[in-house]
């Protein structure tokens, strides 16, 4: 009996698996190259999507400050934000929380005007959380058309709820495992 | 991540009285987040014949097996420093430097040795282009070659082992547990894990240190190890010749090739020229108790100054997290920055007015300024010279026979300048951020000139002149008063060492927001409020506030306690 349960356990621990690998919340690509890449919070964490958009093979600009008047020029197609507040990163780029999410609001309603598809990722896990980053999550979030989570950035289900069943959302255990969906978001 | 402060019901009135500046202050000063999960356990140790406290159990237990091998606290002290290197490679190491405070039993006088790296000869006060904010054009007094200067940190750990380690131990013993670990591997703590996250950008763009610390192109996660067999080669060799392993021949070559394509001025003459400098310490005391800490460039002036004003009132009536307490250390932070930048730079080149720094009667003129009802706005540098007679690691030792050393060092950022040496592992550091990068100023930058530092490593004699603690922090400026905080807490209020190290801390500079632990009195912010601070609340246990590691004898009992700080990875070992 134990046996057999055992099996039945690894049978379906195996599924489970092989399903989260293949299946995503997205049915079909919903993004066109070439992306164009910023931050919203000034994180340092915009360097590790970099190399999944790379790994991912897809072309991209990048500019952790890019202003709404920047988007038209780059002849992007997708906006990649990168979701998370760095005290530091703030300090560094010289601006304010408030003013941070002033100018991700004017990128996103000037990705909507270019007709931009925006994609939100967080994958600085635990630590890009709190006070600082979830405000910025929260004033991302809703602007996203797909999310991509590395799932200990979301162990509380703030990002799921923020989400709310209405955008689709991903979670991966790992940073590297991040590479699939967001390149399988993209024609 | 932040957490939410629990605010039992006979302070809700109170609370709600902040609520409304919390969410003010919320929009210009977030909490940042803090290490989690957080280990409050085990952090401290006790024993009878040794203790080393520092920033990572594997380097503190490193120092207690070279203690019982019969190696007195130098040579500890010196085997968890070239152990640090390797399992903290963010913080310090061989492209670094830093200062070490002794005290042998057998010795009249401490001994201050200053490994601090020097300005390259070829650097100038302008050499750095800056922009409308003072910084260096594309960061480069932190990033790339121009970042770094000449490391002290192998011939300043070497000259402490040679003239007082116990000579029982070779050089190659005391090298080999950080060898070990380099080939080991380190573990990738929640710290080091988040560390890497943050600076990967800067590893990146110098491809060599990507190939040590990322796994796949990406962040090491937590459960990970680092092997470095290029670092392990590199301390084999300084085994074998010692600090010319460094400073001379092909690792030097290495150095200054690298150095000099990413930008750098370093030149093989300035390595081989680097010196070590011996100083005496800054002696003063504090309620009974004599403090003996490091001088400029280094910042135990400092923490001396700022306890000699504190020693003005009596601070264990005023009471424990209470406005008046607060807004007392508050101002005299204030006032010692002030001093700071005015004054402090490297004593042989500029006149440093240590003595009227740490004069008794200059600090009561300090005392008087502060008022207990207002706050000191923009204060000025007052006038020592009228009283002139006369992302950083430390870890702390003390062994049975009553030796005691403290060490402080750093290859300043983390992750420093991001240039690793191919084929040697050494991360190059990035002190020349630590100058003033405009001319003009006591700390500019001339050739061969050393940079300020808050590095503070400290020891404590108890008022009858033996030995009693010794102890240190990084955390740049915030280590000044940081250090005074916890010697307050042992001598004001007699918490035992952990403790000390645990309790809540504040830090003020010359000007700007105070900033205080979540877990501080609510009813002290209020009242700071009141009084006119604007305070930053930072998350419970928040490493900016640097990270002690402490040491200290308890005479009564005949026992050796160690304490480390939660806020990084600290935890203390002894026997």
């Amino acid at each position: 009996m134990k046996t057999r349960l055992a099996m039945a356990a690894a049978a379906a621990l195996a599924l489970g698996a092989a399903a989260a690998a293949q299946t995503l919340a997205i049915r079909a690509p919903i993004a066109s190259k070439p992306a164009f890449l910023t931050t919203v919070g000034q994180s340092a964490d915009i360097e590790m999507v970099k190399v999944l958009l790379d790994r991912g093979s897809v072309p991209h600009k990048d500019n952790p400050q890019a202003k709404a008047g920047d988007l038209a020029p780059s002849g992007a197609k997708t906006l990649v934000v990168v979701l998370g507040g760095s005290t530091k990163g703030l300090g560094a780029a010289g601006i304010s929380a408030d003013a941070e999410i002033e100018r991700a609001r004017a990128l996103f309603a000037e990705a909507k005007k270019l007709g931009m598809t925006v994609i939100g990722v967080h994958v600085g896990g635990e630590a890009r959380r709190g006070q600082l980053s979830d405000r910025f999550i929260q004033a991302a979030v809703p602007a996203c058309q797909y999310l991509i989570v590395v799932a200990d950035g979301d162990k509380d289900g703030f990002i799921t709820r923020l989400a709310g069943g209405a955008i689709p959302l991903d979670k991966v255990d790992r940073i590297s495992k991040a590479v699939e969906p967001l390149q399988k978001a993209f024609k | 991540m932040a957490r939410a402060r629990t605010i039992p019901p006979r302070r809700t009135k109170a609370a709600a009285a902040v609520i409304g500046l919390l969410v003010a202050l919320q929009a210009h000063v977030p909490a940042q987040p803090g290490q989690t999960p957080l280990n409050l356990y085990g952090r401290g140790a006790t024993g009878a014949n040794g203790v080393v406290a520092a920033a990572k159990p594997e380097a503190s237990r490193v120092g207690i097996d070279i203690l019982k091998m019969g190696g007195n606290a130098v040579d500890a002290a010196v085997a968890a420093g070239f152990a640090l290197g390797v399992l903290e490679p963010n913080a310090s190491g061989i492209g670094g430097g830093g200062f070490m405070v002794i005290k042998l039993a057998r010795m009249k006088d401490a001994v201050v040795i200053d490994f601090r790296p020097t300005a390259p000869a070829a650097a100038t006060p302008d050499m750095y282009a800056l922009d409308d904010r003072g910084r260096a054009i594309g960061n480069a007094s932190v990033e790339g070659g121009l970042a770094s200067a000449v490391p002290g940190e192998v011939k300043g750990l070497l000259y402490a082992l040679e003239h007082y380690g116990s000579k029982t131990l070779t050089r190659g013993q005391v090298i080999q547990p950080a060898i070990d670990w380099a080939e080991r591997g380190v573990p990738v703590t929640v710290n080091l894990a988040q560390i890497i996250k943050d600076n990967f950008g800067k590893l990146s763009r110098f491809e060599h240190g990507l190939a040590i610390y990322a796994r796949d192109g990406f962040p090491p996660e937590v459960g990970d190890t680092i092997v470095n067999k290029d670092l392990a080669n590199t301390l084999r060799l300084i085994q074998a010749r010692g600090a010319d392993a460094i400073y001379a021949g092909a690792v030097a070559a290495k150095i200054v090739a690298e150095n000099r394509k990413r930008g750098g001025i370093l030149t093989l003459e300035d390595l081989a020229g680097y010196q070590v400098k011996v100083r005496t310490p800054i002696t003063g005391s504090y309620r009974g108790y004599t403090i003996l800490t490091a001088p400029p460039p280094a910042g135990g002036t400092h923490v001396l100054q700022l306890l000699n004003i504190l020693e003005n009132t009596d601070l264990a009536a005023l009471g424990e997290q209470t406005t008046a307490a607060a807004h007392l250390w508050a101002e005299a932070c204030k006032l010692v920055f002030a001093d700071r930048a005015a004054y402090s730079a490297d004593p042989d080149f500029v006149t440093v007015p240590y003595a009227g720094l740490a004069s008794k009667a200059y600090a009561k003129t300090l005392a008087a300024q502060i008022r207990p009802d207002a706050v000191l706005k923009s204060p000025a540098a007052g006038d020592p010279f009228k009283y002139e007679s006369g992302s950083t690691t430390h870890f702390s030792v003390m062994d049975k026979d009553g030796n005691m050393v403290a060490v402080t060092k750093t290859i300043n950022m983390f992750f420093a300048s991001g240039v690793v040496v191919p084929g040697t592992g050494i991360i190059m550091g990035d002190d020349m951020d630590d100058f003033d990068l405009k001319p003009g100023s006591v700390n500019s930058i001339q050739p061969g000139k050393r940079m300020l530092s808050s590095m503070s490593p400290t020891l404590v004699l108890d008022p009858q002149g033996r030995p009693f603690m010794a102890l240190g922090s990084p955390g740049a400026t915030r280590i000044i008063p940081t250090l005074a905080q916890v010697i307050s807490n042992v001598i004001d209020r007699g918490m035992p060492i952990q403790t000390a190290i645990g309790a809540p801390r504040l830090y003020q500079g010359r000007t700007g927001n105070l900033s205080m632990e979540g877990r501080y009195s609510i009813n002290a912010y209020n009242g700071l409020a009141a009084l006119g601070h604007t305070v930053t609340v930072n998350p419970d246990y928040d490493a900016v506030f640097g990270g002690v590691h402490a040491v200290l004898f308890d005479r009564a009992a005949k026992l050796l306690h160690g304490g480390a700080d939660p806020r990084r990875d600290g935890q203390a070992a002894a026997y």
